[in-house]
């Protein structure tokens, strides 16, 4: 099982290019999709959903050329969108048996699925009720279900997390990792938590280009040693965010302990401490911003 | 000053999310097609059988001011109407609640850029009046004859009609569809009533312009007056179409008189529209959503929709049992089912006892008026077939929807034979009676409406995207068939319909439908 991307541009308009000459290859797992706003994650999972097609570029699953037969992947595909609406009057229960229905699942597995899927997504006691009384984290979680209705061989999530509560983000991190078996789980977010607790490979995206692709673990040993914390008074603050890419701040009693991404110590007082995906996320997307 | 900025702002803010609409594009395009049609004399104005007037500036003018009324006064209140629905939609509406704002300013400002809209139109018809007069020459020009009718009848026209407009939207039952239905009946009833169109130009009738809100009366029976000048055999009356007459009897007309009357008429009903716009602020909610619920709550009281969803306690982690891996084949009446539910859902049950009686009243009547009451049953569920082809992006569930297997070629067809089900079901009492009755023209053409109407839905709903087109084409089209217009009657209600064209016409709707999504599938 594998997804090949090659080469793969979105173009919207005549001077604007949501991305430009992707490659990636993914196998099984989890990989998470990391990018500030309009770094092109949505344009990337909206053609790998077959939802848009690209200007150029090639989308290959297990071999099949997606573009030109989408239903190859759409049978074993499960896509929650970022922004996505539901019915108002049919009930998460119905709603659920209609997007089964859309997919092409028959009745008796389709309604089992749909239990379970109910009790995992913790919305068995609100099923009967019609999806407009349904809170915004509630509606996530019937996306979540209808994303999963058909044991999707690739899963792509989008901003799956909005508006869960923090209860409900574990759980959803948790199922998401019992459920990186056989297959590909594609999970774009901002919340650089939620790609830490769960992905087995990391790829960040920014300005529509790839900026990195790798395990966790590697992207982090490319910041061992360039990390550094240290206490700084307040007003020292704005100069040395001119002068060094400051990855956090707290405040302290004596000022503000700040947390810089650099070769060589900041400040005589600087000492090193252990990178962080965030510290790693920041200068990837830092250096693609000043190499434009 | 201040007040004067907030309506300014808010109005600007509106009419700039307007105008950069695909349908303001094509508002303008039909403006400039109905304008050419006037200035050029394609689309006349008559005193029966074939007195009409010299092409002049008056004429053009007054021409122009009799189609922009009626165009703006029916077609405009659906272009403008929606405004505060998008608030709702986009959240705008929530935001904006949070502000000082208050509602007779919000209304206010809607209302301006309600009136901004069509007032464009009436400005590019007077535009293309001139601009027609200079390339084609064929009078000379006198500015005032031609744009001060457009002034004074067309704009307070239109700027009722935005009020009213902006009436609909702040009552919360007349803001969808049903609003949309309403309106067309309640214009037609409106124009009748108010132009007393069967008396315009006739001897002896004084004209009312307190109540002629389009103008056409006061038009009509000044024209009607030019012509008995000249032809004093005439009998009187006004007429306004697209006609081709062979040999005209010419008149000249130099344009209204424009008594104090007239004039004080317009001004009363800017007042109106105004007075419309304030009477709307006591309705408006203001994006309050507890007083929507306890509104609807009151009118719905066995309605859950808007009861909130307790959530349960988080139960301990459970796993998905995973499906076998060989996928069954696709099962097209699960979908047809699924769709089916979808299209009836969230129906009242008054909604289901008025069909039934529908039904019912079908079967108990005389062919000729079951014929009738089968084009009234068709269009009862007009605002479930509205929904047909658009209802993924009003919900926004096109990328789920678009993303499952063979989207075009299983989920359309199953959406448009639950619209037919929908349609044989609400018809069944006339097919029973026909069937009876052996009569086989009314069966095939019952079928052929049966099929016409959702593949009708479907297309319109496809390419627009939204519900509102379709409302207003097939009401309006209905409305022709009950006032017996053959070449448009689909159900054979008249005996020379040709309802037979319209299963080829059904044919390629639905290639039209499947084309389009197919495209918008490729291209978005």
């Amino acid at each position: 099982m594998n997804l090949i991307i090659s080469h793969l541009s979105k173009q919207y308009r005549r001077d604007f290019w949501g991305l430009r000459d992707f490659d990636l290859e993914l196998k099984p797992g989890v990989i998470g999709l990391l990018g500030p706003n309009g770094a092109g994650k949505s344009t990337l999972m909206r053609m790998l959903a077959t939802i848009t097609q690209p200007t150029e570029g090639k989308i290959e699953w297990n071999g099949v050329d997606i573009v030109k037969s989408p239903d190859a992947l759409r049978a074993v595909l499960g896509y929650l969108p970022q922004d996505f609406g539901v019915y108002p009057n049919l009930t998460a229960l119905e709603f659920l048996e209609y997007m089964a229905a859309i997919k092409g699942m028959d009745g008796k597995t389709a309604r089992r699925r749909i239990d379970e899927l109910l009790v995992l997504v913790n919305l068995a006691q609100a099923a009967k009720r019609p999806l407009g009384g349904y809170s915004g984290g509630m509606k996530q979680r019937v996306g979540i279900a209808q994303a999963l209705l058909n044991d999707p061989q690739l899963l792509i999530v989008d901003e799956p997390t909005v508006g869960l509560d923090p209860e409900e983000r574990v759980r959803f991190r948790n199922l998401l990792s019992d459920l990186s078996g056989e297959r590909i789980i594609l999970l774009s977010t901002h919340i650089v938590s939620d790609v830490e607790a769960t992905a087995t490979e990391i790829v960040i995206i920014n300005k529509g280009q790839k900026r990195q692709h790798a395990a966790p673990e590697k992207l982090l040993a490319l910041l061992d040693g360039k990390v550094w914390q240290w206490v700084i008074p307040s007003e020292d603050l704005p100069a040395l965010k001119a002068s060094h890419l400051v990855s956090g701040t707290i405040r302290r009693e004596n000022g503000i302990q700040v947390r810089v991404v650099s070769e060589a110590a900041p400040a005589p007082e600087a000492e090193r401490v252990t990178p962080s995906l965030e510290d790693v996320y920041l200068r990837e997307v830092a250096q693609g911003s000043s190499s434009k | 000053m201040k007040t004067l900025r907030v309506i300014y702002h808010l109005a600007r803010a509106d009419f700039l999310e307007r105008v950069r609409r695909y349908s303001f594009l094509i508002m303008l395009g039909l403006v400039v097609w109905l304008g050419y049609l006037s200035a050029s004399g394609q689309m006349r104005m008559r005193v029966p059988p074939d007195y009409t007037g010299v092409i002049n500036s008056a004429w053009v003018g007054a021409t122009m001011t009799v189609t922009v009324s009626l165009l703006l006064g029916w077609v405009g209140f659906y272009i403008v109407k929606g405004s505060v629905s998008r608030d709702y939609e986009t959240g705008v509406g929530q935001i904006m609640a949070t502000t000082p704002l208050s509602r007779p300013l919000y209304m206010l400002g809607k209302w301006l850029s309600n009136f901004a809209v069509l007032g464009i139109a009436v400005v590019i018809m007077m535009i293309e009046g001139i601009l027609m007069n200079l390339l084609l020459g064929t009078h000379d020009l006198d500015l005032l004859a031609l744009a001060v009718p457009l002034v004074v009848i067309a704009l307070p026209c239109v700027a009722l009609i935005a009020a009213l407009a902006v009436l609909f939207e702040s009552i919360g039952w007349l803001r969808g569809g049903l609003g949309n239905v309403i309106y067309f009946f309640a214009f037609m009833f409106a124009l009748v009533w108010s132009g007393q169109i069967e008396d315009i130009g006739t001897p002896g009738k004084i004209a009312n312009p307190y109540i002629d809100f389009t103008g056409w009366q006061i038009i009509g029976d000044s024209v009607s007056h030019a012509a008995r000048a000249v032809y004093p055999d005439t009998a009187g009356g006004f007429a306004f179409s697209i006609t081709d007459l062979a040999a005209p009897n010419i008149f000249l007309w130099n344009g209204l008189q424009w008594t104090r009357d007239i004039l004080l008429s317009r001004g009363f009903f800017l007042l109106v529209a105004m007075g419309i716009v304030l009477t709307s602020s006591l309705f408006f909610d203001r994006f309050n959503p507890s007083r929507l619920t306890v509104k609807r709550k009151k009118a719905d009281s066995d309605s859950p929709a808007l009861t909130p969803a307790i959530e349960a306690t988080p139960r301990p982690d459970i796993h998905l049992t995973p499906l076998p891996a060989s996928r069954p084949r696709f099962r097209f009446d699960a979908l047809y089912l699924a769709e089916l539910k979808l299209l009836l859902r969230g129906q009242r049950w008054w909604w289901y006892v008025v069909a039934a009686g529908l039904v019912i009243a079908q079967l108990a009547n005389t062919p000729d008026v079951t014929r009738i009451l089968l084009v009234v049953a068709w269009v009862w569920p007009i605002l479930l077939l509205s929904g047909l082809g658009s209802r993924e992006s009003r919900h926004n569930t096109r990328e789920m929807v678009f993303s499952a297997p063979r989207p075009v070629l299983t989920q359309l067809p199953a959406t448009w034979l639950a619209a037919f089900t929908l349609m044989a079901l609400t018809g069944s009492g006339a097919l029973v009676k026909f069937l009876t009755l052996g009569d086989t023209h009314s069966i095939l053409a019952w079928l052929v409406g049966a099929i016409f109407v959702p593949s009708l839905a479907l297309a319109f709903g496809v390419l627009t995207g939204s519900s509102k087109t379709f409302e207003i084409v097939y009401v309006f089209w209905m409305y022709l068939i009950l006032n017996k217009f053959a070449a448009i009657d689909f159900v054979g209600l008249t005996p020379n319909s040709p309802w037979l064209m319209y299963l080829g016409l059904s044919l390629v709707l639905m290639i039209v439908a499947v084309s389009i999504r197919q495209w918008q599938i490729k291209t978005r």
